[in-house]
């Protein structure tokens, strides 16, 4: 609009140059609020009876990173298996992030053990990806009307932490090729490696933590695009698939319909994969339906994380591009949590079955209607 | 440590002539243009991240 009108001056010019700077400072301070939220951010309340261990415990080469993380442990009073909750693998992921929450925050184990890191890659929780526009949290009010915040990250790992990436990333395990982005991505690093990039080093410490502590079951809680195909599904490592079959049939009898998808053996470095190559653990995903990190989304901010709902996929629905019954399709926050929380407790309830003197008991689990119906803010502490 | 410097040198040359261009520009839209390039070019050389 300015283009033919030469009103140009050295004023103007130092004018806009601080114009420029100002407006960078104000949204580059934002952003790298993200780094350090504060403590109301993020907060965890665990449950009775839950030690707080970091993931450096079992691999010190993580110690005093940024990829070290949280993990919650809980042993109950009676022997048996162990399992692993893994939220936050991605964290533009959020149902996978708040389920494993949720679990920490109201988890009696009366038998075996139960590990949980809500915050599985650190470094994927400081930043949102560029022009993606996320929102930077989300909140829920607990019954004592207290908000409790959590950010919305990335499915990598921040630049700041691990830069720059290769073109092409190959997997050092089995020499596969994938884009360059990968390598920041902890769900493409597994088994990982003791000496490599930050989210390499991260994947090895899940799989130290795997072996050292002879892990039962390992659960990764994911979401995926509705126009993925594999949503609202339980991906399964070949040895997992009986237990994931019978709890595949279970959800249907809760009437949670679920889709059961074997692990590929030609996709590595996912965790279904290389944990259950690498370990005697059965290793098992969960996908549920996040609008929030898909490609056709219009909108995004806090509501569209929160209600699924868009109108950009239900257009996309009406032209016969999703994977998912749009229209009768609940997307709601509180559906996707309940339902990443109902499988874990219906794995669990199952290990013994596959595994004997390994089951694991978990009492004080929300069942799926009561969460599906009382939303999130109901099942965390103040 | 050598590239680094060679790098730095590069994005300082670039900053010099991005100022150039926006003081000698007699456009406001390309004045903005030109500050906005300024920025990152900026970072880069006070190799602020």
């Amino acid at each position: 609009m300015f283009e033919k009108r030469y009103l140009g001056s050295r004023f103007t010019a130092s004018l806009m140059l601080v114009a420029a700077i100002a407006i960078t400072a104000v949204s580059g301070l934002s952003y790298m609020k993200m780094r350090e939220p504060g403590p109301d951010i993020d907060r965890v309340v665990p449950h009775a009876g839950f030690e707080h261990k970091r993931l450096s415990d079992w691999f010190e080469g993580l110690a005093g990173t940024p990829a070290d993380t949280d993990i919650y442990v809980q042993e109950g009073a009676e022997p048996g298996g162990t399992v692993l909750i893994l939220g936050g693998t991605h964290a533009n992921e959020p149902a996978g992030v708040i389920a494993a929450v949720v679990m920490l925050e109201q988890a009696d184990v009366k038998r075996g053990r139960l590990m949980i890191a809500p915050y599985a890659n650190p470094m994927a929780r400081t930043h949102t990806f560029p022009q993606d526009a996320h929102p930077q949290t989300f909140s829920f009010r607990t019954p004592n009307g207290v908000t409790r915040a959590f950010r919305y990250g990335a499915r990598i790992t921040n630049p700041v932490n691990e830069w720059p990436n290769p073109d092409i990333y190959i997997h050092p395990e089995s020499g596969q090729t994938m884009a360059g982005i990968e390598r920041s991505n902890l769900n493409r690093a597994h088994p990982g490696v003791a000496d490599g990039g930050a989210t390499e080093r991260l994947a090895y410490g899940f799989m130290e933590l795997i072996k050292q502590e002879k892990v039962d079951l390992a659960i990764d809680l994911h979401e995926a695009s509705p126009e993925y195909p594999v949503v609202d599904a339980l991906v399964a490592h070949e040895r997992a698939m009986e237990l994931a079959a019978m709890v595949t049939m279970e959800l249907e009898f809760e009437g949670v319909p679920i889709r059961l998808e074997p692990s590929p053996k030609n996709l590595r470095g996912l965790n279904h994969r290389e944990w259950g190559d690498n370990a005697d653990v059965l290793a098992v995903l969960l996908e549920t339906c996040n609008a929030s990190a898909g490609r056709f989304r219009g909108r995004t901010d806090e509501a569209l994380i929160l209600t699924g709902e868009d109108k950009a996929y239900e257009k996309a629905a009406g032209l016969g591009r999703l994977y998912v019954p749009w229209e009768s399709f609940d997307k709601r926050f509180e559906e996707r949590v309940a339902r990443h929380v109902t499988t874990v407790r219906l794995l669990a309830d199952n290990l013994e079955f596959v595994r004997e003197g390994k089951g694991v008991t978990v009492e004080g689990l929300p069942a799926y209607q009561e969460l599906s119906d009382l939303g999130v803010g109901a099942f965390l502490s103040d | 440590m050598i590239l680094t410097w060679i790098y730095w040198a590069i994005c300082l040359f670039m900053v010099i002539l991005v100022l150039r261009s926006l003081y000698r520009e007699k456009s406001l839209r390309e004045q903005w243009v030109a500050a906005m390039v300024l920025v990152p070019l900026l970072l880069r050389v006070l190799m602020i991240k």
